[in-house]
């Protein structure tokens, strides 16, 4: 029955999703789309740190490096090589997915506190070279560029300048990393990442390298982190080294933890909730990130499943059986010490 | 078979100034049910952790079947047809049974294909339910680990060990914890595993040891005290002084 | 030129000794409470605003040098016993908690203090010359101040019942708790020192930095280089790498970018994480 629910509110969302450009506008034009495209790409980076904390137990502070290294790689790959779009979004994703096998052959040696420990002095050892780095990445100021055409050729030219173009787009791109992850999850591969989130010792037990399956998991994060990264450098026509400071970083751990992490499209939901939160409240409360704080506080608490966690226990006690799942993150946090 | 099951020669690990393995060379012999014994400390979990690599050793050298071991690393062992259990019953509580045993069987087989769904696997699903059966679990298939019964979890996590195939089987006391139902399930389970694999068991619960073991190993800080048949490690007046006489106080 | 490297070298060790006291206040935490505490450098920040509103308000910076650390101890207990110990459970959690706490005090502190850096002004003026340079008496008041907190603060730990009772936890809560310690309650008062170290650290800073809601942020990473270098678990090894780092990024900024300084601290830092977990100063055997 909850896996029917499930698959319904999936169709309910793809069709909601694809209509919002011809319904939000009616409310006020163009801006509701605007938010919709941040949230798909943010969720990116908050997926980035699901992978590895809801699929492999490691909780990394540090994902915004590989989220500046997108944006840069595609911003500089604009600027200086005159590439396009898709070509910026690859130079995007190649500059974190290398970033981030040089960062996570070095950090995945650590778990637990020590993991997220590294993985934060990392971002920050780049934040810091970025921001003193003016003359290549304009430190503070960041790097303006114009966003090449989606799309140009057979008379058709398609440009990131129409809200709604650039809302496809995104969607577009987001959609299939959901897709490829989605199947990524439930592969052999998948499989083995959820193993070492439950145990990692068992899982050395049986024969897995856990290592590597943690190292795949930080890859693959960094990849996903740099499309998110590429994508918002093109959605704000920059690239800032203020986006690799490790309060990004942590904000995304809020939206993943928020949403539900463990699950594909928890931290979808974490971010939705929280930006259009901060759309409507910050123009008429100047300090709603204490709002914000608090409600971390009082999920870790109550809700350490999320927003996921929520909708699946409300799922089983409608189906009549009692909801009494342990939290998925009993695992990760019996973790060696 | 020629080989010895599992061979250590002068096997050592210190932990600052105490050394818990300390030269310790042994045969253990295959076709037959080999036990480890000894007091708290003696050694004997930390000797396992060296035969599976989770720990290095210091000094010294482990065969199992004629292939070295020696510091290999966990998963290289396992791979090499060692498997293991644990005091602390340890499978993926968040998993369901069947997924704990295809994870095993998937990594046993080597198998890591990102893009196939796990379910597209006919032969190795066959395998899953074929562990899964063999164990008694069937009925649990679906249900979470981690609120499975303490016996049904050391059941599973039996499972999980015997899906490499081994051709060396650690037990670490296996009925440890264990009310005398699911004792006497565990025993017979042992014995019948023990028909086709050669078996390395700790444990101390001494009848369990003397009613199934055929050789018994003694150890004692760290080095072997003695070896032999039930019959003669019972009658041995060296072990009656330092252990059985102490494991009486001992609880 | 060489008044300039000597004065920049001053002032890191006035600064390390600063540090080392707020570090310190976190490697106890770390120590016992096994949680990472993002909010520490907020709790600094508290001692700087904290102490700017008493003195003013009181016209005495001796009576903000006082009451700040006692409050911050209650406020530190409330925190403990109502944000940490019920996420505790969350143990792989506690980094997001003190991340929406930190959230928390820097809004909390926006909001009514307001927005804008202030400065203080020293409650004891004037220069000294030392070594041939004139230096301000405050800073080396403040100096010699955190070194008489920080050696106070060891003279507690070894020489009183609390002290042995919060080292008894963090060597082995099991068999603490078998003794019949505590262990809820010396968590408690183990974190509300931290607490309170941090904010003492923060009015003793207050004259000598600038005071605002933000100020946590950037001594933060400070601290928990401190930490990590000296050894986690090491208290010695803190206050050392404190000091230590704090002398270096003085000297390599009187040369360089002080930046670059930062970055040299972060890589060594890295490099201790990843090959000598157990910090500069153990010995090479684990």
């Amino acid at each position: 029955m909850s896996a029917a629910v499930n698959r319904a509110a999936l169709l309910v969302l793809a069709a909601a999703l694809l209509a919002v450009p011809q319904f939000l506008p009616l409310l006020n034009a163009g801006f509701w789309t605007n938010v919709v495209t941040e949230i798909l790409i943010w969720s990116l980076l908050a997926t980035s740190v699901n992978l590895l904390f809801g699929y492999v137990g490691l909780l990394s502070f540090g994902q915004a490096l590989y989220f500046g290294f997108g944006m840069y790689g595609a911003a500089l790959a604009v600027t200086h090589w005159n590439a396009g779009f898709w070509g910026g979004t690859l130079a995007g994703i190649v500059a974190a997915t290398l970033m981030a096998v040089v960062a996570g052959v070095l950090a995945v040696r650590l778990t637990w506190h020590y993991f997220a420990i590294i993985t934060v002095v990392f971002s920050l050892i780049f934040y810091f070279a970025a921001m003193s780095a003016k003359p290549i990445t304009g430190g503070d100021d960041g790097l303006s560029f114009s966003a090449p055409p989606v799309f140009d050729a057979f008379g058709l030219k398609l440009t990131l300048a129409d809200t709604v173009t650039q809302y496809y787009v995104v969607l577009g791109l987001t959609a299939l990393c959901y897709g490829l992850l989605w199947l990524i999850l439930r592969s052999p591969l998948g499989l083995r990442f959820e193993a070492v989130r439950e145990n990692d010792r068992r899982a050395r037990l049986i024969g897995i390298n856990v290592y590597l399956c943690r190292l795949t998991a930080f890859i693959l994060a960094g990849a996903v982190a740099g499309l998110a990264g590429a994508l918002f450098a093109f959605f704000g026509r920059y690239a800032s080294a203020s986006y690799m400071f490790y309060h990004v970083s942590g904000e995304a751990t809020v939206w993943a933890i928020v949403g539900g992490v463990g699950t594909l499209l928890g931290p979808l939901f974490g971010t939705a909730l929280l930006i259009v939160f901060r759309e409507l409240v910050s123009t008429v409360w100047e300090n709603y990130l204490f709002a914000v704080g608090a409600l971390t506080v009082l999920v870790v608490m109550f809700a350490p499943r999320g927003l996921a966690g929520l909708w699946s226990d409300g799922l089983a006690k409608l189906s009549g059986r009692s909801a009494s799942q342990p939290d998925p993150q009993a695992g990760a946090a019996e973790a060696p010490r | 078979m020629t080989a010895a099951a599992l061979e250590t020669r002068n096997l050592t690990r210190r932990f600052g100034g105490l050394t818990a393995v300390d030269d310790v060379s042994m045969t253990l012999a295959s076709g037959r049910l080999n036990a480890i014994i000894g007091p708290n400390g003696a050694g004997k979990t930390t000797f396992f952790n060296l035969v599976t690599g989770e720990l290095r050793a210091d000094a010294g050298s482990v065969t199992a079947h004629g292939v070295a071991l020696t510091n290999l690393p966990p998963h290289r062992i396992v791979r090499a047809g060692v498997s293991r259990t644990l005091q602390i019953k340890s499978v993926f509580g968040g998993l369901t049974v069947a997924d704990n045993v295809r994870a095993a069987v998937m990594a046993h087989e080597g198998v890591m294909s990102p893009f196939r769904s796990i379910l597209s696997y006919g032969a190795i699903s066959r395998r899953v339910a074929d562990l899964i059966a063999e164990v008694g679990l069937e009925r649990y298939a679906d249900t979470k680990a981690q609120t499975l019964s303490y016996g049904d979890v050391a059941l599973l996590e039996l499972a999980l060990a015997l899906a490499n195939e081994p051709k060396l089987l650690l037990l670490d006391e296996p009925v440890c914890g264990m009310g005398p139902q699911e004792t006497e399930r565990a025993v017979a389970k042992i014995k019948d595993v023990a028909r086709r694999t050669d078996v390395v068991i700790i444990e101390h619960d001494m009848e369990v040891v003397f009613s199934i073991a055929d050789h018994i190993l003694v150890m004692a800080q760290g080095a072997i005290l003695a070896e032999g048949t039930p019959a003669e490690i019972s009658a041995n007046a060296k072990v009656q002084e330092t252990y059985l006489g102490a494991a009486e106080d001992e609880d | 030129m060489t008044d300039v490297v000597f004065a920049l070298a001053i002032n890191g060790l006035v600064w390390g000794l600063i540090i080392a006291l707020i570090a310190l206040g976190l490697s106890i935490i770390f120590g016992l409470l096994d949680i990472i505490n993002v909010a520490h450098g907020d709790l600094f920040m508290l001692g700087t605003v904290g102490g700017l509103v008493i003195a003013t308000a009181t016209g005495s910076f001796w009576v903000a040098i006082v009451l700040v650390p006692i409050i911050a101890f209650a406020l530190g207990l409330a925190l403990e016993r109502f944000v940490i110990r019920p996420t505790i459970r969350q143990a792989a959690l506690t980094i997001v908690t003190t991340f929406g706490l930190s959230m928390m005090l820097q809004e909390g502190v926006r909001a009514t203090y307001g927005p804008q850096p202030r400065r203080m002004a020293p409650p004891i003026g004037g220069t000294v010359p030392l070594f041939g340079i004139d230096y301000d008496i405050y800073r080396l008041f403040a100096a010699i101040f955190a070194a008489l907190a920080l050696a106070a603060f060891f003279v507690f730990l070894n020489r009183t019942k609390l002290g042995t009772r919060i080292r008894a936890v963090r060597h082995d809560p099991e068999t603490a708790t078998a003794l019949g310690i505590p262990v809820a309650r010396v968590c408690g008062i183990t974190f509300a020192l931290g607490t309170a170290m941090a904010a003492l650290g923060g009015v003793i800073a207050a004259p000598i930095t600038t005071v605002e809601f933000r100020t946590g942020v950037d001594i933060l990473p400070f601290c928990f280089m401190a930490v990590v270098i000296g050894g986690l678990g090491n208290l010695q090894g803190t206050v050392a790498a404190a000091v230590l780092l704090a002398v270096m990024e003085g000297l390599v900024t009187s040369f360089a970018n002080p930046t670059i300084a930062r970055i040299v601290s972060l890589a060594i830092m890295s490099g201790v994480l990843l090959f000598r977990p157990h910090g500069l100063f153990a010995g090479a055997t684990r």
